[in-house]
């Protein structure tokens, strides 16, 4: 695979600590110019993977691109160019926010004042503040004005909008736009299924340490399951048509889940026996991605 | 959460510290009455260091009153002050860590959200440090009597100690409450320690002596805890009464503290934040780290100052003192050769050490804050740019050897400046600056070795940092009180620093020092590129 097209290129990723693995054979391929999706469950091993691509952690086995090289011999190559907003947002209290964006800025080689002015404007930051004083927002945008005013080949953002509040979270999608037409790539961790589904070209998705499920996103809508909920039939209607899942009874009716490719019989089925009312739901993203976080629990 | 389960949740945190404390404490005791019980067998040895030391005022501040010449009342002199500095900073760090540390890092939260009051977390920790200076007060005793004491004497001597204990545990309550973060909470409680340990050495050496071998302290000594608890004097008058003063005292600072937390926001501390500096024009990572130092190394350069400026102010004092006392010296010299008796020169020595150690141990603490980036999650924002990580410690080791520079510099032209006006010649003026740098290149040795255990044990990096300065100075400076072998003394690099103006300079030993120095650090430097950030 050509790594100059592929920011990141990660192979039979494997991390593990002490005995228990954190990534289990993990493959991450990242295109340049797309906004990437990385979900999972809590402790999927989100945040090592992307530590390890930073080269703050060293990967038990397997190879790492980022950028055409190995972040970990010598990070400070790659992370040259790389923009980062940590899972976990933790400042210097004694510093105000405004010092601190300062400090992050000119160790990656200085920012644009308009572009940090224009952002802290636009996040409704008081950077005068003592990094003590700020809430979990407030704190979280310290970071991401940090990331975004410089501009960066590549854009790496754990759970960037923990702790915004909805206005914030619009601005941190206008700027993700903007940053992904300026050719910019993007990895984005993230919990907010609805900010996946408005940002990213492509997801992959993982589970204690392994991936579940890869793809562009609309590939993956258009294969996902469909939600039909029918009344005036019974459950025997339906239950042995290929790729029908999850067929139970729900108030004077039914309620299933029909792959894309099963609709054609599902529909042929449920003819012969005259609903008297029939809702099918679109393919929504959760429906999609909760399976592989309920599995999660078993 | 019920309210007796937060004491256990704070037990449950100490089980490793506080035991280490309190072992370390014993055992230094232990070791101390042995070594005197051995050397000093004799009573008219006994008798002739009393009579030195009562009629010095330099061993006076430095040691505290002779107690009588009993081989306990010796052992009571020789550690009493020492080990109640020990117990202070003991119970200072436990009270912070418990309090004002919890809700910097955001634990408090989690209890106060629970059906506990305000103050429980609070009085919580003043619990566990009263249980801790009881089984403090019950070892020692417990020490003495194992060393011959008899059991009042013994039982006093503990429960000195232990309400030394309590007075500390009150007071660094109080500096919790009103100091905004644990750093400083902890600056503000061990310095309580350091100026009641010097306000009772200041009323000790201006006393008044009775007899040959007993000196009445000045009134200024019971403005001391430590002063106050050394008159129950288990050994001679043997009262109980003085202790009130240090158990008063800490429990009026508990009340206050109380009373503070009570009307006081979660987080919030008496000292409010100001809004600061929207723009930082010229950040980078050397700024960074000593913005972040700063107001720390201050607070350590005006404690050595003041140390500095003792030693002048009072050297003439201690001087017209052993002249007056000049067969006496005779006669101890005869009587226990390699007991120093040089006395002006000594006290300044003595002194400067201390300001000697003080320095290295803002060092250390300076390398510290490696660890504490690293483990409080800002070294996540840090390290991910071009900044190497060679750089990041390369740059606070520089910051921290900078600290321990400017700390001891403050105690050295405090302590020249002061002599010269006091005696009017600037004949000495550089002495004592030779006197306190020379122990920097044995400082340097445990910032180095602070920088190895962060490269190499990440999470032991506070344990191992304190500790080993603490063992460094065990061995190389009480080893002679403690009776260890020359070998293992000669082992600290504190042991090999010459005491000027009374030894000569040797380049040897420090350049040694040094350069084992260099190559511990050069060791952390090239380990901490090869692990992984933990936090
Ligand atoms: N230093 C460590 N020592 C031991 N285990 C660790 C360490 N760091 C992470 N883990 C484990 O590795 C796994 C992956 O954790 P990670 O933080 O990458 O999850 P995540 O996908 O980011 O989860 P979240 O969505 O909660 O942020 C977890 O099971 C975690 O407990
Ligand atoms: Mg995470």
């Amino acid at each position: 695979m050509l790594t100059s097209d592929h920011p990141i290129v990660v192979r039979a990723l494997h991390k593990h600590y002490g005995a228990t693995p954190a990534l289990d054979d993990l493959d991450l391929t990242v295109g340049a110019g797309e906004v990437h999706g990385f979900l999972g469950p809590n402790g999927a091993g989100k945040s090592t993977t992307i530590r390890i691509l930073l080269g703050l952690i060293r990967a038990t086995s397997g190879s790492v691109q980022v950028l055409g090289r190995d972040p970990w011999p010598d990070p400070v190559v790659t992370n040259r160019d790389i923009a980062y907003v940590p899972g976990d947002v933790s400042l210097w209290p004694n510093l105000t926010g405004g010092e601190i964006i300062d400090l992050l800025l000119s160790l990656r080689g200085g920012g644009g004042p308009g572009e940090r002015a224009r952002l802290i404007d636009a996040f409704e930051l008081d950077p005068r503040r003592k990094a003590r004083t700020y809430s979990k927002g407030n704190r979280q945008k310290v970071a991401l004005v940090a990331a975004l005013a410089r501009p960066a080949p590549l854009y790496i953002l754990d759970e960037p909008t923990s702790g915004l509040d909805p206005v914030m979270e619009s601005v941190f999608r206008a700027e993700v736009r903007r940053i992904r037409n300026t050719g910019a790539t993007v990895l984005l961790s993230s919990h907010m299924l609805s900010e996946v589904e408005q940002l990213c070209d492509r997801v992959t998705v993982i589970r204690a340490g392994r991936v579940v499920e890869t793809g562009r996103l609309d590939d993956l809508l258009r294969n996902a399951p469909t939600v039909f909920r029918v009344i005036g039939v019974p459950a025997e209607a339906v239950i042995r048509v290929p790729g029908v899942t999850g067929v139970h009874s729900s108030g004077d009716g039914i309620e299933f889940a029909a792959d894309s490719s099963a609709i054609p019989a599902v529909l042929h089925a449920l003819h012969s026996f005259n609903p008297s009312s029939l809702t099918a739901t679109p393919p929504a993203l959760e429906t999609l991605f909760l399976r592989h976080y309920e599995t999660a629990r078993s | 959460m019920s309210a007796h389960s937060i004491p256990t949740l704070h037990l449950r945190r100490e089980r490793i510290i506080l035991p280490i404390w309190l072992a370390g404490l014993t055992l230094l005791l232990t070791a101390a009455g042995a070594a005197i019980s051995r050397e000093f067998g004799d009573e008219r040895e006994r008798a002739a260091l009393a009579a030195v030391a009562a009629g010095n005022p330099a061993f006076l501040f430095l040691r505290g009153l002779p107690d009588g010449t009993g081989v306990g009342a010796l052992v009571f002199f020789q550690t009493f002050a020492f080990l109640a500095v020990l117990i202070g900073l003991m119970n200072a760090f436990l009270i912070v860590r418990h309090t004002r540390a919890d809700e910097e890092r955001g634990r408090s939260e989690l209890l106060q959200a629970t059906p506990i009051s305000r103050t429980a977390p609070l009085t919580s920790a003043l619990t566990v440090a009263l249980l801790a200076d009881l089984v403090a007060a019950a070892a020692v005793t417990a020490a003495g009597m194992l060393l011959g004491f008899a059991a009042w004497p013994a039982l006093l001597f503990g429960l000195a100690l232990g309400c030394v204990g309590l007075a500390f545990a009150g007071l660094s309550a109080v500096a919790a409450e009103v100091m905004p973060t644990s750093r400083s909470a902890n600056g503000l409680a061990a310095s309580l320690v350091g100026v009641a340990y010097i306000t009772r050495g200041i009323g000790d050496a201006l006393g008044t002596a009775d007899s040959l071998d007993s000196v009445s302290p000045s009134w200024i000594s019971f403005l001391s805890p430590i002063g106050s608890a050394q008159a129950a004097a288990p050994f001679s008058t043997a009262t109980p009464l003085p202790l009130l003063v240090p158990a008063l005292l800490g429990a009026a600072g508990a009340a206050a503290a109380v009373l503070l937390r009570r009307r006081r926001d979660l987080g919030q501390s008496l000292l409010p934040d100001r809004t600061g500096r929207a723009l930082w024009s010229n950040a980078d990572a050397w700024r960074l780290a000593i913005r972040s130092q700063r107001g720390v190394t201050t607070g350590w350069a005006i404690g050595t100052a003041v140390l500095g400026g003792l030693a002048a102010a009072l050297a003439p004092v201690v001087l017209a003192a052993a002249q007056a006392n000049d067969d006496l010296a005779a006669l101890i010299r005869r009587l226990a050769p390699g007991l120093a008796v040089e006395t002006a020169d000594l006290f300044t020595v003595a002194l400067l050490g201390i300001a000697g150690t003080l320095a290295t141990a803002s060092g250390v603490q300076a390398v510290m804050r490696l660890r504490a980036e690293e483990s409080e999650g800002r070294a996540e924002l840090l390290l991910p740019s071009p900044l190497p990580r060679s750089a990041w410690m390369g740059i606070q080791l520089a910051v921290a050897a900078g600290s321990a520079i400017i700390v001891a510099l403050a105690a050295g032209v405090a302590a020249g400046v002061g002599s010269a006006l006091v005696e009017g010649t600037t004949e000495r003026l550089l002495i004592p600056l030779a006197a306190v740098l020379v122990h920097l290149p044995a400082g340097a040795v445990f910032l180095a070795l602070t920088a190895a255990a962060f490269a190499f044990v990440p999470r032991l990096t506070v344990a191992l940092g304190w500790g080993l300065l603490v063992l460094g100075l065990v061995v190389g400076q009480l080893g002679d009180l403690i009776g260890l072998p020359s070998w293992l003394q000669a082992a600290s690099p504190f042991h090999h620093v010459p005491a000027i103006p009374m030894e000569a300079l040797d380049p040897a030993p420090l350049l040694i020092s040094l350069a084992a120095a260099a190559l511990v650090a050069g060791a952390a430097v090239v380990q901490l590129d090869r692990r992984d950030l933990v936090s």
